[in-house]
Protein backbone atom coordinates (compact mmCIF):
# COMPACT_ATOMS: atom_id res chain seq x y z
CA UNK A 1 0.00 0.00 0.00
CA UNK A 2 1.33 3.53 -0.71
CA UNK A 3 2.47 5.80 2.12
CA UNK A 4 0.79 9.05 3.14
CA UNK A 5 3.33 10.99 1.05
CA UNK A 6 2.85 8.72 -1.99
CA UNK A 7 -0.90 9.30 -1.90
CA UNK A 8 -0.49 13.09 -1.65
CA UNK A 9 2.03 13.14 -4.50
CA UNK A 10 0.01 10.92 -6.83
CA UNK A 11 -3.30 12.69 -6.35
CA UNK A 12 -4.20 15.99 -7.95
CA UNK A 13 -5.07 18.88 -5.68
CA UNK A 14 -2.31 18.48 -3.10
CA UNK A 15 0.59 20.19 -4.86
CA UNK A 16 0.83 23.02 -2.27
CA UNK A 17 0.77 20.58 0.62
CA UNK A 18 3.43 18.39 -1.01
CA UNK A 19 5.63 21.44 -1.69
CA UNK A 20 5.15 22.59 1.91
CA UNK A 21 6.02 19.19 3.35
CA UNK A 22 9.15 19.13 1.20
CA UNK A 23 10.13 22.70 2.19
CA UNK A 24 9.69 21.85 5.86
CA UNK A 25 11.81 18.71 5.50
CA UNK A 26 9.04 16.45 6.74
CA UNK A 27 8.95 13.98 3.82
CA UNK A 28 11.06 11.39 5.55
CA UNK A 29 9.10 11.63 8.79
CA UNK A 30 5.79 11.14 6.95
CA UNK A 31 7.19 8.12 5.13
CA UNK A 32 8.24 6.44 8.38
CA UNK A 33 6.08 3.59 9.73
CA UNK A 34 4.11 5.94 12.00
CA UNK A 35 1.21 5.38 12.04
CA UNK A 36 -0.14 8.91 11.58
CA UNK A 37 -3.47 10.55 11.07
CA UNK A 38 -3.02 13.42 8.62
CA UNK A 39 -5.52 16.23 8.11
CA UNK A 40 -4.55 17.24 4.61
CA UNK A 41 -5.67 20.67 3.33
CA UNK A 42 -6.10 20.62 -0.44
CA UNK A 43 -4.81 23.29 -2.84
CA UNK A 44 -8.07 25.23 -2.61
CA UNK A 45 -7.63 25.39 1.17
CA UNK A 46 -4.15 26.91 0.85
CA UNK A 47 -5.43 29.32 -1.81
CA UNK A 48 -7.88 30.78 0.73
CA UNK A 49 -5.00 32.14 2.82
CA UNK A 50 -4.24 35.84 2.21
CA UNK A 51 -1.34 36.60 -0.18
CA UNK A 52 2.12 36.23 1.30
CA UNK A 53 1.11 33.77 4.04
CA UNK A 54 2.48 30.66 2.33
CA UNK A 55 5.51 32.56 0.97
CA UNK A 56 6.62 33.61 4.48
CA UNK A 57 6.13 30.09 5.79
CA UNK A 58 8.04 28.46 2.94
CA UNK A 59 10.94 30.88 3.61
CA UNK A 60 11.05 29.63 7.21
CA UNK A 61 11.03 25.82 7.38
CA UNK A 62 10.86 25.41 11.20
CA UNK A 63 7.82 27.70 11.38
CA UNK A 64 6.21 25.96 8.39
CA UNK A 65 6.94 22.61 10.01
CA UNK A 66 5.15 23.71 13.16
CA UNK A 67 1.98 24.62 11.25
CA UNK A 68 2.13 21.33 9.32
CA UNK A 69 2.64 19.33 12.52
CA UNK A 70 -0.62 20.81 13.75
CA UNK A 71 -2.24 18.80 10.94
CA UNK A 72 -0.75 15.49 12.08
CA UNK A 73 -1.74 13.22 14.95
CA UNK A 74 0.22 10.24 16.18
CA UNK A 75 -1.82 7.04 15.68
CA UNK A 76 -4.33 5.95 13.09
CA UNK A 77 -7.82 7.30 13.69
CA UNK A 78 -10.83 6.86 11.45
CA UNK A 79 -13.67 9.35 11.18
CA UNK A 80 -15.80 7.35 13.65
CA UNK A 81 -12.97 7.12 16.18
CA UNK A 82 -12.13 10.83 15.92
CA UNK A 83 -15.73 11.92 16.42
CA UNK A 84 -15.93 9.68 19.46
CA UNK A 85 -12.74 11.18 20.90
CA UNK A 86 -13.89 14.80 20.45
CA UNK A 87 -10.33 16.18 20.75
CA UNK A 88 -6.96 14.84 19.69
CA UNK A 89 -3.49 16.16 20.39
CA UNK A 90 -1.50 17.24 17.34
CA UNK A 91 2.20 16.59 16.92
CA UNK A 92 2.61 20.36 17.34
CA UNK A 93 1.30 19.96 20.88
CA UNK A 94 -1.91 21.97 20.58
CA UNK A 95 -5.27 20.15 20.70
CA UNK A 96 -7.48 19.72 17.62
CA UNK A 97 -11.22 19.75 18.32
CA UNK A 98 -13.35 17.36 16.26
CA UNK A 99 -17.09 17.80 15.69
CA UNK A 100 -19.54 15.30 14.26
CA UNK A 101 -22.76 17.27 14.78
CA UNK A 102 -23.20 17.87 11.06
CA UNK A 103 -20.90 15.79 8.90
CA UNK A 104 -17.26 15.67 9.97
CA UNK A 105 -15.54 18.89 11.07
CA UNK A 106 -11.97 19.31 12.21
CA UNK A 107 -11.64 22.61 14.06
CA UNK A 108 -13.01 25.17 11.59
CA UNK A 109 -12.46 22.96 8.55
CA UNK A 110 -14.85 20.50 6.98
CA UNK A 111 -13.57 17.09 5.94
CA UNK A 112 -14.35 16.65 2.26
CA UNK A 113 -12.89 13.14 1.95
CA UNK A 114 -12.43 10.92 5.00
CA UNK A 115 -10.69 7.66 5.82
CA UNK A 116 -8.19 7.43 2.96
CA UNK A 117 -6.09 4.47 4.02
CA UNK A 118 -2.30 4.56 3.65
CA UNK A 119 0.41 2.10 4.54
CA UNK A 120 1.55 4.22 7.48
CA UNK A 121 -1.70 5.86 8.54
CA UNK A 122 -4.84 7.53 7.36
CA UNK A 123 -5.70 10.79 5.58
CA UNK A 124 -8.70 13.08 5.96
CA UNK A 125 -8.88 15.87 3.38
CA UNK A 126 -9.71 19.37 4.67
CA UNK A 127 -11.21 22.39 2.91
CA UNK A 128 -9.29 24.80 5.21
CA UNK A 129 -5.81 25.11 6.65
CA UNK A 130 -6.29 24.81 10.41
CA UNK A 131 -4.32 26.94 12.86
CA UNK A 132 -3.51 26.60 16.54
CA UNK A 133 -5.37 28.65 19.12
CA UNK B 1 -18.73 39.43 0.92
CA UNK B 2 -21.60 41.09 2.77
CA UNK B 3 -21.76 44.84 2.80
CA UNK B 4 -21.85 46.90 5.95
CA UNK B 5 -25.59 47.46 5.69
CA UNK B 6 -26.64 43.91 4.95
CA UNK B 7 -28.77 42.63 7.84
CA UNK B 8 -27.79 39.41 9.58
CA UNK B 9 -30.75 37.09 9.10
CA UNK B 10 -29.51 33.55 9.71
CA UNK B 11 -29.16 34.04 13.47
CA UNK B 12 -31.14 36.37 15.76
CA UNK B 13 -29.64 39.78 16.65
CA UNK B 14 -27.17 39.97 19.51
CA UNK B 15 -28.46 41.16 22.86
CA UNK B 16 -24.98 42.21 24.03
CA UNK B 17 -24.61 45.68 25.54
CA UNK B 18 -22.35 46.50 22.55
CA UNK B 19 -24.63 44.72 20.04
CA UNK B 20 -24.19 47.54 17.50
CA UNK B 21 -20.42 46.97 17.46
CA UNK B 22 -20.82 43.18 17.30
CA UNK B 23 -23.17 43.46 14.31
CA UNK B 24 -20.65 45.74 12.63
CA UNK B 25 -17.86 43.21 13.18
CA UNK B 26 -20.13 40.49 11.79
CA UNK B 27 -20.61 42.59 8.67
CA UNK B 28 -16.87 42.88 8.10
CA UNK B 29 -16.47 46.22 9.85
CA UNK B 30 -14.22 47.53 12.58
CA UNK B 31 -14.95 48.51 16.18
CA UNK B 32 -14.27 52.02 14.93
CA UNK B 33 -17.16 53.50 12.91
CA UNK B 34 -16.57 53.90 9.19
CA UNK B 35 -16.37 57.67 8.69
CA UNK B 36 -13.97 59.65 6.47
CA UNK B 37 -12.87 61.59 9.58
CA UNK B 38 -11.93 58.39 11.41
CA UNK B 39 -10.10 57.07 8.36
CA UNK B 40 -8.13 60.31 7.99
CA UNK B 41 -7.24 60.32 11.69
CA UNK B 42 -6.12 56.72 11.98
CA UNK B 43 -4.02 56.71 8.81
CA UNK B 44 -2.39 60.00 9.74
CA UNK B 45 -1.46 58.68 13.16
CA UNK B 46 -0.20 55.36 11.74
CA UNK B 47 2.26 57.35 9.66
CA UNK B 48 3.30 59.48 12.65
CA UNK B 49 3.73 56.28 14.67
CA UNK B 50 5.69 54.44 12.01
CA UNK B 51 8.58 56.94 11.96
CA UNK B 52 9.58 56.60 15.64
CA UNK B 53 8.73 52.91 15.39
CA UNK B 54 11.43 52.68 12.73
CA UNK B 55 13.82 53.81 15.46
CA UNK B 56 12.28 51.61 18.17
CA UNK B 57 12.66 48.31 16.33
CA UNK B 58 16.20 49.07 15.25
CA UNK B 59 17.26 50.10 18.75
CA UNK B 60 15.45 47.19 20.43
CA UNK B 61 17.41 44.80 18.23
CA UNK B 62 20.63 46.75 18.80
CA UNK B 63 20.19 46.47 22.59
CA UNK B 64 19.22 42.79 22.41
CA UNK B 65 21.98 41.82 20.00
CA UNK B 66 24.93 44.13 20.77
CA UNK B 67 24.55 46.07 24.03
CA UNK B 68 23.53 42.80 25.68
CA UNK B 69 24.72 42.63 29.31
CA UNK B 70 26.63 45.91 29.39
CA UNK B 71 26.36 46.86 33.09
CA UNK B 72 26.37 50.58 32.28
CA UNK B 73 24.46 50.86 29.00
CA UNK B 74 24.70 54.64 28.90
CA UNK B 75 24.85 54.72 25.12
CA UNK B 76 22.17 52.16 24.32
CA UNK B 77 20.03 54.82 22.62
CA UNK B 78 22.90 55.89 20.35
CA UNK B 79 22.05 53.82 17.35
CA UNK B 80 25.14 52.97 15.29
CA UNK B 81 25.06 53.45 11.52
CA UNK B 82 25.02 49.69 11.03
CA UNK B 83 21.59 49.49 12.64
CA UNK B 84 20.28 52.57 10.82
CA UNK B 85 21.25 50.82 7.60
CA UNK B 86 19.88 47.46 8.69
CA UNK B 87 17.54 46.49 5.87
CA UNK B 88 13.97 45.99 7.00
CA UNK B 89 12.83 42.52 5.94
CA UNK B 90 9.47 43.90 4.76
CA UNK B 91 10.46 47.02 2.82
CA UNK B 92 12.74 47.88 -0.06
CA UNK B 93 14.23 45.82 -2.87
CA UNK B 94 15.84 43.24 -0.59
CA UNK B 95 12.64 42.42 1.32
CA UNK B 96 11.64 38.84 2.10
CA UNK B 97 8.10 40.00 1.43
CA UNK B 98 7.70 43.58 0.27
CA UNK B 99 4.98 45.28 2.28
CA UNK B 100 6.13 48.90 1.94
CA UNK B 101 7.22 50.11 -1.46
CA UNK B 102 9.66 52.52 0.19
CA UNK B 103 13.22 51.99 1.35
CA UNK B 104 14.58 49.31 3.67
CA UNK B 105 16.96 51.55 5.64
CA UNK B 106 15.99 54.14 8.28
CA UNK B 107 13.22 56.53 7.22
CA UNK B 108 14.48 59.94 5.95
CA UNK B 109 12.22 61.87 8.37
CA UNK B 110 13.69 59.89 11.25
CA UNK B 111 17.25 60.60 10.14
CA UNK B 112 16.50 64.30 9.83
CA UNK B 113 14.95 64.39 13.30
CA UNK B 114 17.88 62.49 14.80
CA UNK B 115 20.25 65.04 13.31
CA UNK B 116 18.38 68.29 14.04
CA UNK B 117 15.79 67.39 16.69
CA UNK B 118 12.93 69.58 17.80
CA UNK B 119 15.37 72.48 18.12
CA UNK B 120 16.01 72.21 14.36
CA UNK B 121 19.70 72.68 15.05
CA UNK B 122 22.49 70.39 14.10
CA UNK B 123 24.25 69.76 17.40
CA UNK B 124 26.35 66.86 18.72
CA UNK B 125 24.32 63.73 19.46
CA UNK B 126 25.14 63.95 23.16
CA UNK B 127 23.60 67.42 23.43
CA UNK B 128 20.37 66.25 21.76
CA UNK B 129 20.35 63.27 24.10
CA UNK B 130 20.91 65.20 27.32
CA UNK B 131 18.43 67.89 26.30
CA UNK B 132 16.01 65.04 25.65
CA UNK B 133 15.56 66.25 22.11
CA UNK B 134 15.42 62.77 20.68
CA UNK B 135 13.23 59.74 20.07
CA UNK B 136 11.74 58.59 23.37
CA UNK B 137 13.09 55.07 23.38
CA UNK B 138 11.81 54.72 26.95
CA UNK B 139 8.35 54.18 25.48
CA UNK B 140 9.54 51.12 23.56
CA UNK B 141 11.20 49.80 26.70
CA UNK B 142 7.97 50.30 28.67
CA UNK B 143 6.14 48.14 26.11
CA UNK B 144 8.85 45.51 26.38
CA UNK B 145 8.57 45.59 30.17
CA UNK B 146 4.80 45.09 29.96
CA UNK B 147 5.40 41.95 27.90
CA UNK B 148 8.12 40.74 30.27
CA UNK B 149 6.06 41.41 33.35
CA UNK B 150 2.80 39.84 32.18
CA UNK B 151 4.78 36.86 30.86
CA UNK B 152 2.36 34.13 30.04
CA UNK B 153 0.05 35.47 27.35
CA UNK B 154 -0.18 32.54 24.99
CA UNK B 155 2.46 31.19 22.67
CA UNK B 156 5.48 29.22 23.83
CA UNK B 157 8.07 32.02 24.03
CA UNK B 158 7.91 32.64 27.76
CA UNK B 159 7.98 28.94 28.68
CA UNK B 160 11.16 28.51 26.65
CA UNK B 161 12.93 31.21 28.73
CA UNK B 162 12.86 28.88 31.73
CA UNK B 163 14.18 25.76 30.01
CA UNK B 164 17.63 24.27 30.55
CA UNK B 165 18.24 24.64 26.82
CA UNK B 166 17.75 28.41 27.05
CA UNK B 167 19.90 28.67 30.19
CA UNK B 168 22.63 26.69 28.44
CA UNK B 169 22.50 29.08 25.49
CA UNK B 170 22.66 32.02 27.91
CA UNK B 171 25.64 30.51 29.74
CA UNK B 172 27.66 30.33 26.53
CA UNK B 173 26.87 33.95 25.67
CA UNK B 174 27.47 35.18 29.24
CA UNK B 175 30.88 33.46 29.40
CA UNK B 176 31.87 34.89 26.03
CA UNK B 177 30.65 38.39 26.89
CA UNK B 178 32.41 38.53 30.28
CA UNK B 179 35.51 36.65 29.12
CA UNK B 180 38.44 37.82 31.26
CA UNK B 181 36.13 39.56 33.76
CA UNK B 182 36.35 37.48 36.96
CA UNK B 183 34.06 39.84 38.88
CA UNK B 184 31.09 39.40 36.52
CA UNK B 185 31.75 35.71 36.01
CA UNK B 186 31.96 35.29 39.77
CA UNK B 187 28.63 37.08 40.15
CA UNK B 188 27.14 34.74 37.57
CA UNK B 189 28.38 31.75 39.52
CA UNK B 190 27.05 33.09 42.82
CA UNK B 191 23.70 34.36 41.50
CA UNK B 192 23.03 32.54 38.22
CA UNK B 193 19.39 33.66 38.02
CA UNK B 194 20.45 37.31 37.86
CA UNK B 195 21.95 37.23 34.36
CA UNK B 196 19.39 34.68 33.16
CA UNK B 197 16.68 37.12 34.12
CA UNK B 198 18.51 39.92 32.32
CA UNK B 199 18.79 37.66 29.26
CA UNK B 200 15.04 37.01 29.42
CA UNK B 201 14.44 40.73 29.38
CA UNK B 202 16.80 41.08 26.41
CA UNK B 203 14.95 38.28 24.64
CA UNK B 204 11.79 40.36 24.99
CA UNK B 205 13.69 43.31 23.50
CA UNK B 206 14.39 41.10 20.48
CA UNK B 207 10.81 39.84 20.39
CA UNK B 208 9.35 43.35 20.33
CA UNK B 209 11.98 44.58 17.86
CA UNK B 210 11.08 41.80 15.43
CA UNK B 211 7.39 42.52 15.95
CA UNK B 212 7.72 46.24 15.18
CA UNK B 213 10.05 45.62 12.24
CA UNK B 214 6.90 44.37 10.53
CA UNK B 215 4.49 47.02 11.78
CA UNK B 216 6.55 50.04 10.66
CA UNK B 217 6.42 49.17 6.92
CA UNK B 218 2.76 48.13 7.27
CA UNK B 219 1.88 51.60 8.59
CA UNK B 220 4.07 53.38 6.01
CA UNK B 221 2.37 51.49 3.21
CA UNK B 222 -1.08 52.30 4.62
CA UNK B 223 -0.17 55.98 4.67
CA UNK B 224 1.01 55.83 1.05
CA UNK B 225 -2.14 53.99 -0.06
CA UNK B 226 -4.28 56.63 1.67
CA UNK B 227 -2.34 59.45 0.03
CA UNK B 228 -3.03 57.80 -3.32
CA UNK B 229 -6.75 57.64 -2.46
CA UNK B 230 -6.64 53.87 -2.16
CA UNK B 231 -8.72 53.19 0.95
CA UNK B 232 -12.49 53.23 0.58
CA UNK B 233 -13.08 53.40 4.32
CA UNK B 234 -12.12 52.19 7.80
CA UNK B 235 -12.97 48.52 7.00
CA UNK B 236 -10.60 48.60 4.00
CA UNK B 237 -7.83 49.89 6.25
CA UNK B 238 -8.63 47.13 8.74
CA UNK B 239 -8.58 44.50 5.99
CA UNK B 240 -5.12 45.65 4.95
CA UNK B 241 -3.99 44.99 8.53
CA UNK B 242 -5.72 41.59 8.58
CA UNK B 243 -3.94 40.56 5.38
CA UNK B 244 -0.66 41.88 6.80
CA UNK B 245 -1.12 39.81 9.96
CA UNK B 246 -1.62 36.65 7.89
CA UNK B 247 1.20 37.43 5.48
CA UNK B 248 3.85 37.66 8.19
CA UNK B 249 2.27 35.30 10.72
CA UNK B 250 5.00 32.72 10.14
CA UNK B 251 7.93 35.12 10.53
CA UNK B 252 10.46 33.61 12.99
CA UNK B 253 10.86 35.18 16.43
CA UNK B 254 14.36 34.59 17.77
CA UNK B 255 17.13 36.18 19.82
CA UNK B 256 20.66 36.29 18.46
CA UNK B 257 23.52 37.96 20.32
CA UNK B 258 26.69 39.14 18.59
CA UNK B 259 29.85 39.15 20.66
CA UNK B 260 32.79 40.15 18.53
CA UNK B 261 32.39 38.24 15.29
CA UNK B 262 30.56 35.36 16.89
CA UNK B 263 26.78 34.87 16.91
CA UNK B 264 25.20 33.23 19.96
CA UNK B 265 21.69 31.97 19.45
CA UNK B 266 19.87 32.42 22.75
CA UNK B 267 16.62 31.59 20.98
CA UNK B 268 17.38 29.93 17.63
CA UNK B 269 15.00 30.20 14.70
CA UNK B 270 14.66 26.42 14.88
CA UNK B 271 12.51 26.83 18.02
CA UNK B 272 9.79 27.59 15.44
CA UNK B 273 8.46 30.60 17.32
CA UNK B 274 6.27 32.70 15.08
CA UNK B 275 5.45 36.37 14.77
CA UNK B 276 1.71 35.81 15.29
CA UNK B 277 1.74 33.44 18.26
CA UNK B 278 4.87 34.48 20.12
CA UNK B 279 4.99 38.22 19.42
CA UNK B 280 1.83 39.84 18.01
CA UNK B 281 -0.78 38.21 20.24
CA UNK B 282 1.25 38.59 23.47
CA UNK B 283 2.00 42.21 22.49
CA UNK B 284 -1.65 43.09 21.96
CA UNK B 285 -2.61 41.43 25.23
CA UNK B 286 0.17 43.04 27.26
CA UNK B 287 0.22 46.51 25.73
CA UNK B 288 -3.25 47.22 24.33
CA UNK B 289 -5.21 45.58 27.12
CA UNK B 290 -3.18 45.10 30.27
CA UNK B 291 0.05 47.02 30.95
CA UNK B 292 0.16 48.38 34.51
CA UNK B 293 -0.88 51.63 36.17
CA UNK B 294 1.58 54.34 35.15
CA UNK B 295 3.33 55.93 38.05
CA UNK B 296 2.42 59.55 38.41
CA UNK B 297 -0.94 59.46 36.65
CA UNK B 298 -3.35 58.40 39.36
CA UNK B 299 -3.18 56.87 42.83
CA UNK B 300 -4.60 53.42 43.31
CA UNK B 301 -5.29 51.74 46.62
CA UNK B 302 -4.50 48.07 46.10
CA UNK B 303 -5.80 47.17 49.57
CA UNK B 304 -9.16 48.64 48.65
CA UNK B 305 -9.30 46.42 45.58
CA UNK B 306 -8.70 49.25 43.12
CA UNK B 307 -6.05 47.15 41.39
CA UNK B 308 -7.22 43.69 40.27
CA UNK B 309 -5.86 40.76 42.25
CA UNK B 310 -5.50 38.77 39.05
CA UNK B 311 -3.00 40.06 36.51
CA UNK B 312 -5.27 38.77 33.74
CA UNK B 313 -7.77 41.46 34.73
CA UNK B 314 -5.37 44.37 34.36
CA UNK B 315 -6.90 47.01 32.14
CA UNK B 316 -4.47 49.90 31.88
CA UNK B 317 -3.69 49.65 28.17
CA UNK B 318 -4.48 52.17 25.44
CA UNK B 319 -7.95 50.71 24.90
CA UNK B 320 -8.91 51.82 28.42
CA UNK B 321 -6.73 54.89 28.90
CA UNK B 322 -8.07 58.21 30.02
CA UNK B 323 -5.71 60.16 27.81
CA UNK B 324 -6.19 63.46 29.61
CA UNK B 325 -4.15 62.85 32.83
CA UNK B 326 -1.52 60.98 30.86
CA UNK B 327 -0.04 64.25 29.66
CA UNK B 328 2.74 64.39 32.25
CA UNK B 329 6.38 64.00 31.43
CA UNK B 330 7.94 60.57 31.70
CA UNK B 331 4.63 58.71 31.35
CA UNK B 332 5.09 56.15 28.56
CA UNK B 333 2.04 57.11 26.44
CA UNK B 334 3.03 60.78 26.71
CA UNK B 335 6.49 59.89 25.47
CA UNK B 336 4.93 58.24 22.45
CA UNK B 337 2.61 61.18 21.83
CA UNK B 338 5.60 63.50 21.91
CA UNK B 339 7.36 61.24 19.41
CA UNK B 340 4.37 61.15 17.08
CA UNK B 341 3.95 64.93 17.28
CA UNK B 342 7.20 65.34 15.34
CA UNK B 343 5.99 63.35 12.34
CA UNK B 344 2.32 64.28 11.92
CA UNK B 345 1.20 64.58 8.31
CA UNK B 346 0.07 68.16 7.46
CA UNK B 347 -3.62 67.21 7.16
CA UNK B 348 -3.69 65.87 10.72
CA UNK B 349 -1.82 68.88 12.11
CA UNK B 350 -4.35 71.15 10.44
CA UNK B 351 -7.20 69.06 11.86
CA UNK B 352 -5.91 69.40 15.43
CA UNK B 353 -5.44 73.15 15.04
CA UNK B 354 -9.13 73.43 14.19
CA UNK B 355 -10.36 71.56 17.26
CA UNK B 356 -10.34 71.97 21.05
CA UNK B 357 -7.47 74.23 22.04
CA UNK B 358 -5.48 73.80 18.87
CA UNK B 359 -1.81 73.26 19.45
CA UNK B 360 -2.14 73.75 23.23
CA UNK B 361 -3.75 70.35 23.75
CA UNK B 362 -2.44 68.67 20.64
CA UNK B 363 -0.86 65.80 22.61
CA UNK B 364 -4.26 64.91 24.08
CA UNK B 365 -5.97 65.17 20.70
CA UNK B 366 -3.42 62.96 19.00
CA UNK B 367 -3.50 60.57 21.96
CA UNK B 368 -7.22 60.08 21.41
CA UNK B 369 -6.65 59.66 17.68
CA UNK B 370 -4.09 57.03 18.60
CA UNK B 371 -6.68 55.34 20.80
CA UNK B 372 -9.10 55.26 17.84
CA UNK B 373 -6.39 53.84 15.61
CA UNK B 374 -5.59 51.10 18.12
CA UNK B 375 -9.27 50.14 18.31
CA UNK B 376 -8.93 49.59 14.58
CA UNK B 377 -5.74 47.53 14.96
CA UNK B 378 -7.42 45.48 17.70
CA UNK B 379 -10.39 44.97 15.35
CA UNK B 380 -7.96 43.66 12.74
CA UNK B 381 -6.53 41.23 15.29
CA UNK B 382 -10.04 40.09 16.27
CA UNK B 383 -11.03 39.62 12.60
CA UNK B 384 -7.77 37.81 11.83
CA UNK B 385 -8.34 35.44 14.75
CA UNK B 386 -11.91 34.89 13.62
CA UNK B 387 -10.70 34.08 10.10
CA UNK B 388 -7.94 31.79 11.37
CA UNK B 389 -9.88 29.93 14.04
CA UNK B 390 -13.52 30.22 13.09
CA UNK B 391 -15.66 30.80 10.02
CA UNK B 392 -16.08 33.22 7.12
CA UNK B 393 -18.48 36.10 7.75
CA UNK B 394 -20.64 35.00 4.80
CA UNK B 395 -20.84 31.37 5.96
CA UNK B 396 -24.36 30.06 5.41
CA UNK B 397 -24.34 27.62 8.33
CA UNK B 398 -26.19 29.14 11.35
CA UNK B 399 -24.13 26.98 13.73
CA UNK B 400 -20.94 28.52 12.35
CA UNK B 401 -22.36 32.02 12.55
CA UNK B 402 -23.36 31.36 16.17
CA UNK B 403 -19.75 30.32 16.89
CA UNK B 404 -18.52 33.56 15.30
CA UNK B 405 -21.06 35.50 17.39
CA UNK B 406 -19.88 33.81 20.59
CA UNK B 407 -16.29 34.69 19.73
CA UNK B 408 -17.07 38.34 18.95
CA UNK B 409 -19.15 38.70 22.11
CA UNK B 410 -16.38 37.20 24.24
CA UNK B 411 -13.91 39.68 22.76
CA UNK B 412 -16.22 42.64 23.26
CA UNK B 413 -16.98 41.53 26.84
CA UNK B 414 -13.57 42.96 27.67
CA UNK B 415 -14.90 46.41 26.81
CA UNK B 416 -17.95 46.26 29.03
CA UNK B 417 -16.07 47.62 32.05
CA UNK B 418 -16.56 51.37 32.56
CA UNK B 419 -12.93 52.30 31.83
CA UNK B 420 -13.14 50.97 28.27
CA UNK B 421 -13.21 53.66 25.57
CA UNK B 422 -15.19 51.65 23.03
CA UNK B 423 -18.33 53.69 23.65
CA UNK B 424 -16.37 56.96 23.40
CA UNK B 425 -14.76 56.21 20.04
CA UNK B 426 -18.19 55.67 18.49
CA UNK B 427 -18.65 59.44 18.29
CA UNK B 428 -16.50 62.14 16.74
CA UNK B 429 -16.84 64.63 19.59
CA UNK B 430 -14.57 62.49 21.78
CA UNK B 431 -11.27 64.20 21.17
Amino acid sequence: MPTIVDIAVSNEGFSTLVAAVQAAGLVEALQSPGPFTVFAPNDAAFAKLPPGTVQTLVQNPPQLGRILKFHVVSGKYTQTELIKLGTVESLEGAPIPIDGTEGFEVKNATVIAADIEADNGIIHVLDNVILMG
Amino acid sequence: MPTLTEPQTLIPPSTHVHADVIHRLESGGSMLPDTPENLMQIIGIYKAYAVPMDFYWRDLLYIAERVFLNPVPAFKYFLPQEYLDLPNHYAGDTADLRIWRGIATAHPELLEFMERGEMKRKLPKLIHHLWHDRVNMEFAEACMQAMLWHQDMGGRFNDYLYTDEYKGNCDRAIHAYFKGNPVMLGLHKLFPEMFYEKCRELSYYSNLGLFWEVMAPVFFEMSDIYDEGGFSGVPAAMDFLVNGIFAVAGRPIYHHVYIGDECFELIPKSCAFTWLYEAALPYVEAVFYRTAPFRGTKSYNAQAGQVPLDQNDFHYGILYADVFPVGSSGIPPTLLMQDMLHFLPPYLLEYYQEHCRGEDDILIQLGITFQRSMYNVTSAVIQALRAALLYPLDDQNPRHLAANRKFFEAQIDRFVRPEARLRDVQTQDYR
